[in-house]
């Protein structure tokens, strides 16, 4: 792929943009808080937008359109049934304990709900974990440009480095929010012509229901028996593995997008972000999804003069997007459909760097290294966490380049964390005799549960490494579903007892922490700016979609 | 910071001029047939004016 003047002029005014964003935010930026919770200001629309944009990783664009091309409309069950469900519940149900307890991060959450302990393991496994994402994303970047563009690995990886770092230095969280935000909509309107011209020279959704077997145009018509659909999973695992426990555990527990509706300016605010952020999302697999369906029916129709490259006798659906993006976009529109390829990267990047130095300087340096200093030296340690997170991301980024099969792990590493860590939040926020210690021993005991499963399991030759092979899956997508649904049940099991077993903290500890406890002030805002209603429509919005599909 | 319909809104009509225009040198995709450039470019016009004049009014 060539990449005329226009589109290297289309990059560079990207990159003016995101930084001139955080050199004008720099100027308010005076605290902590103001660098690493935006002092709670943020509107509930921008808040909103980021809240997606965080999770809208370049992975997950080219990813998706990848799930696409190899398991069709099914793969929008990761919004359909996990991510927009999940959402609901988070802003219904989760969003007054996390704003009403007045706590900074997730981590401080579990701290002020259960004790010291829970906190650090939880605030030790998020911290390692939103490295190596950053890391991958980076990676990700540096392979994509370096296949496609030809553009050498470290220059990519340190270009978008160092512009992520600039940004997020200067203006800390509101920085990368407000470029999250801008991302958001360059992602949307840069690939949105391409779902439309693929999926037109596709015949439209009636062209390509006809050249793609039926399977690959219906959500829910095969997934009575794993198999009879593409992705090898039944409906419990389904709705159990990847609606309840995997998209619940990533969007109620997972800081980085947690942080997002934590900065909306009220308890209020903050209930409707992930409500709001829901009615796009939902739409999310018009734009991602649809392109790689739209792929395979064109490689599947004689003359269309596309065709998805072969791998291993098979396609290599990863290049889907990029491949179409070659064929459909004239030079200019190229450049836009990169840069927002690029955005994805860094809105990825930058919201694992942000979360990194929040959990970092408030759950592990303040508690743990220097208690008490004065707020300024805690600015400072933002700022330079924010610069040794990036470098530690650039570090995991050559570690992945070493192992070719560090980001599978580290997905699974993901699952192991997620899923327990959504039961201990279930059980603390919903069940007051939840304790401290069963908290923690029920996420170690979670985590281990997840790894003996996959130790213990197989699917397409992975796991299996504990010497015996209990069962077999039919694709890594059930493996990892019942691994979260291992995991999810061990957690709640194990903490349940221990709790039993333990003394519980007092009610009053508990107030403002815990359902029951909790008082959630009436909102004085028109109806369709409430939760419920909100949530029903959101609900009803996700039925429709659901039965179009069918 | 002010409001970030602003920038925005600066970022995607510059974009949208630079599409405009260069739509005008008949670039085209291999499989393309229609002047996508224009399309997109006047797009991002409408949307980059829309959150312009949404800061302006609100301001």
């Amino acid at each position: 792929m060539q990449l005329a003047l226009v589109d290297k002029l289309i990059l560079a005014l990207y990159f003016a943009f995101v930084l001139g964003i955080g050199w004008i935010v720099k100027r308010k930026v005076k605290t902590s808080d103001d660098f690493l919770t935006s002092g709670h200001s943020i509107p509930t629309w921008i808040a909103s937008l980021a809240f997606l944009a965080a999770n809208l990783g370049a992975q997950e664009v080219i990813g998706m359109a990848a799930s696409g091309a190899k398991y069709g409309v099914m793969t929008a069950h990761f919004y359909w049934v996990g991510a927009v469900p999940a959402m609901i519940f988070l802003g219904v149900f989760m969003m007054p304990f996390y704003y009403g307890s007045r706590a900074r991060s997730v981590p401080e959450y579990l701290k002020l709900r259960f004790d010291e302990k829970t906190r650090g393991l939880n605030a030790m496994t998020f911290a390692v974990m939103t490295i190596f994402s950053s890391g991958i994303s980076m990676y990700a970047l540096g392979r994509l440009f370096e296949l496609v563009l030809g553009w050498d690995f470290t220059a990519s990886v340190l270009l978008s480095a160092a512009i992520v770092l600039a940004y997020t230095y200067l203006g800390g969280l509101t920085s990368a929010i407000y470029n999250e935000v801008l991302q958001f909509f360059l992602i949307v309107l840069g690939f949105s012509p391409l779902a439309i011209v693929a999926t037109i020279k596709a015949g439209g959704w009636q062209g390509i229901s006809q050249r793609l077997p039926a399977v690959m145009t219906h959500s829910w018509s095969y997934v009575g028996k794993a198999s009879e659909n593409p992705m090898g999973v039944e409906i419990f695992g389904l709705f159990a593995g990847l609606g309840f426990v995997l998209s619940f555990g990533y969007w109620c527990t997972d800081f980085l997008v947690i942080q997002r509706a934590m900065a909306a300016s009220s308890m209020a605010a903050g209930r409707r972000v992930p409500l709001i952020a829901a009615f796009p999302k939902m739409l999310m697999p018009f734009i991602v999804i649809l392109p790689g369906i739209a792929a395979l029916a064109l490689t599947q129709t004689a003359g269309s003069g596309y065709t998805l490259p072969a791998k291993g006798g098979s396609y290599d659906y990863d290049v889907a997007l990029t491949t179409l993006m070659a064929q459909f976009y004239p030079s200019g529109l190229l450049g836009v459909g990169l840069t927002a390829l690029m955005a994805s990267f860094m809105s990825g990047m930058a919201g694992n760097v942000t979360a990194f130095n929040t959990v970092f300087t408030f759950d592990i340096y303040q508690s743990y290294i220097n208690k008490g200093a004065p707020d300024a030296h805690y600015l400072r340690v933002a700022r330079i966490t924010t610069i040794v997170g990036v470098l530690l991301s650039i570090a995991t980024a050559y570690l992945a380049q070493s192992f070719n099969n560090i980001m599978d792990f580290l997905q699974l590493v993901f699952g192991f964390v997620n899923a327990p860590l959504f039961g201990t939040f279930l059980l603390g926020m919903f069940w007051r005799r939840a304790t401290g210690h069963g908290a923690f021993t029920g996420l170690l005991s979670g985590t281990l549960a997840a790894a003996a499963t996959h130790g213990l399991t197989v699917a397409e030759g992975k796991g299996g490494w504990l010497g015996t092979v209990v069962h077999i899956f039919p694709s890594t997508m059930a493996q990892n579903f019942w691994i979260a649904i291992v995991a999810w049940t061990t957690c709640v099991v194990v903490t349940t007892v221990v709790s039993l077993a333990t003394n519980a903290k007092s009610s009053g500890e508990l107030k403002g922490l815990v359902y029951g406890l909790t008082e959630i002030p009436h909102d004085a805002v028109a109806w369709y700016k409430r939760p419920v209603p909100l949530a029903i429509i959101v609900g009803a919005a996700l039925i429709i979609l659901n039965l179009l599909f069918w | 910071m002010g409001d970030l319909r602003k920038p925005s809104g600066i970022f995607f009509v510059i974009l949208g001029i630079t599409l405009t225009a260069y739509s005008f040198t008949g670039a085209r995709a291999p499989l393309t047939d229609y002047n996508l450039n224009l399309f997109t470019g006047l797009v991002m016009l409408g949307f980059g004016g829309t959150l312009l004049w949404l800061a302006q009014r609100a301001s």
